[in-house]
């Protein structure tokens, strides 16, 4: 086959694939310019009140006493919101909300 | 201005192709890095998505609003990688749950999934949401926090234009050294055409050793030349040939009538003078004419002609000719032929080579000598003509079918040199060939062709065609 034809058939398969990986992006949309950001409500001092109460209501109604990594965790979490450190603060409750609900069994989905 | 010639040269052309492959190559490589790591982490945000929404219409079925109310907060305060996003809104577009301020006005379309500016703890960044519908004019928004895929899609970006950057240098340079690689083959091989052009036959192409397709070339022509040397070698053989063996007859000729006009003082005398010119000159003829039949053996146009036949009774009636010959001469003829020979080719050609032998064992046997014809079928088709004369020095054998080649033992012997030629010409266009071997003493030749279903299957290509001169 002459050269020519070679490369024009390889260009011809890449096509597709250039059109698929370079085009097929996963937003139909842009955002209004005007509109601007939208706030995210879980990454807020609130939200991390909101969470510590969640905490404290599964160690109280918990049969035995909770985990010391979760009695850390909580801790940690709370101080670290009080200082303004607001997401690790919230990371640390969440991972102490998680292994409360997983060491009393309770199923929450 | 650019040089016209630059563009229909093979060197240029050559090194194009080398680049225009290089950087489809180097684009290929980049789709299927983009696909594999930027497309992948969009598929796996898009699956996530999905799988989310699926999950969620399933807890909608079961416990209708308050279920999916209380899956969602809980999802929200289990979400470790924190980068969930949900939001369930009532027919009016007002919160019930979720972690967005508000509804997004531009997500209007269900299934289809938008990009979205969030701000996280007072920072910019990037998610990737999906609106879904709910029975009870609820909607419900779900999304993933996508600015870490951001930050390593503009990282990939980066490379990959760096890399397009070096794709095309190396391109450029790789063009240029194939062009000038191609260019110092060819320059090879056209000084030597150059030089053979201005008459210098001895020149040949260069290799390099590497044994590549170049010096696969290089051989291909150095033997073409040396062919066309031999050829030419032989061409040159044949008119001094002609030069030096027609003279003696056609200055005896010459002489002759010259003789007779000047001194012959009876018209009898004039006569014989004329007819022993002419048979002088008959001779002249019959060399020509053998010439011109080995010419055109050589040329091949006689296999459209090959059949099948049987060249037993070829034999017996060559032997029935040479018979009477041999016995006047004191010469014993002995045949002994199977009696079938099943050859393919051509009868007359086949016939007249077999007699050349006969009659130069008979030309060249002593009185009282044997001459013996054997012809057998064992995988290929034998007729040996052997003889008790001089025969032939071994090395002299190789030269012995050369036109006009005339042994030191046959000097003394009439004839022009062209027999043998001829036979070994019929043998090679049946695709056999004519072996000289020592009969101790006498010569041993061996017209040796294919059978019929081997000469059959070979292909007319392959037919040696103009193998000597």
């Amino acid at each position: 086959m002459h050269p020519a034809r070679v490369i024009l058939l390889a260009g011809l398969a890449l096509a597709p694939g250039a059109w698929f990986t370079t085009t097929r992006r996963p937003v139909a949309a842009q955002q209004a310019r005007d509109s601007g950001p939208i706030e995210i409500t879980t990454d807020t001092p609130e939200y991390c009140l909101y969470l510590r109460d969640r905490v404290h209501d599964l160690v109280h109604l918990a049969a035995s006493p909770p985990p010391k990594e979760v009695t850390d965790l909580s801790t940690e979490g709370q101080r670290m919101c009080d200082q303004g450190q607001t997401r690790g603060g919230i990371m640390r409750l969440r991972r102490a909300l998680i292994l409360m609900i997983h060491n009393s069994g309770t199923t929450q989905r | 201005m650019i040089d016209r010639t630059l563009f229909r040269s093979a060197g240029f052309r050559f090194g194009a192709i080398y680049a225009l492959l290089l950087a489809i190559s180097a684009t290929a490589l980049a789709l299927f890095l983009w696909w594999a790591t930027a497309g992948l982490l969009d598929r796996q945000t898009e699956a996530a998505i999905n799988a989310d929404a699926q999950d969620l219409s399933e807890r909608w079925a079961e416990g209708g609003l308050a279920s999916l109310i209380v899956t969602i907060e809980g999802r929200l305060a289990q979400n470790i990688d924190d980068d969930a996003i949900y939001f369930l809104a009532d027919r009016s577009m007002r919160r019930v749950a979720g972690n967005l301020e508000r509804w997004p006005s531009h997500v209007t379309t269900p299934g289809t999934l938008y990009e979205l500016q969030v701000m996280r703890a007072g920072m910019r960044s990037l998610a990737n949401v999906q609106r879904f519908d709910l029975p009870g004019g609820f909607h419900l928004l779900i999304g993933r926090d996508v600015q870490a895929m951001a930050q390593l899609r503009r990282l990939l970006t980066d490379a990959l234009l760096w890399a397009i950057v070096v794709v095309v240098l190396m391109a450029t340079v790789g063009a240029l050294v194939v062009r000038n690689l191609f260019r110092r083959t060819l320059a090879n091989i056209s000084a030597t055409a150059t030089a053979i052009a201005a008459g210098d036959f001895a020149r040949r192409v260069k290799l390099t050793g590497r044994g590549d397709e170049f010096d696969q070339i290089a051989e291909v022509i150095n033997d073409m030349l040396e062919r066309i040397g031999r050829l030419m070698d032989g061409v040159r053989q044949v008119s001094n040939a002609i030069a030096h063996d027609l003279r003696t007859p056609i200055t005896r000729a010459r002489t002759r009538l010259e003789d007779a006009a000047l001194h012959a003082d009876t018209p009898e005398a004039l006569r014989a003078a004329i007819e022993r010119a002419t048979t002088d000159l008959d001779g002249i003829v019959a060399v020509f004419q053998a010439l011109l039949r080995i010419s055109e053996i050589e040329a091949g146009s006689r296999r459209s002609s090959f059949t099948r036949i049987d060249i037993a009774p070829l034999l017996a009636q060559v032997e029935e000719l040479y018979g009477p010959l041999a016995e006047e001469r004191g010469i014993s003829l002995v045949a002994r032929t199977a009696a079938e020979v099943p050859a393919y080719g051509d009868k007359a050609l086949i016939q007249q080579a077999v007699a050349n032998l006969l009659d130069n064992a008979v030309k060249f046997s002593l009185p009282g000598g044997t001459v013996r014809l054997n012809a057998s079928v064992a995988g290929r088709v034998e007729v040996a003509v052997s003889d008790q004369g001089p025969g032939i020095p071994a090395s002299e054998r190789v030269k012995a079918t050369d036109r006009f080649y005339r042994g030191e033992t046959a000097r003394s012997t009439p004839g022009s040199g062209l027999g043998l030629s001829l036979v070994a010409a019929v043998a090679h266009l049946h695709g056999g060939e004519l072996r000289l071997e020592d009969n101790a003493p006498g010569l041993r030749a061996v017209l040796v062709l294919p059978i019929p279903e081997e000469a059959e299957a070979r292909p007319a290509a392959l037919q040696p065609k103009h193998d000597f001169i």
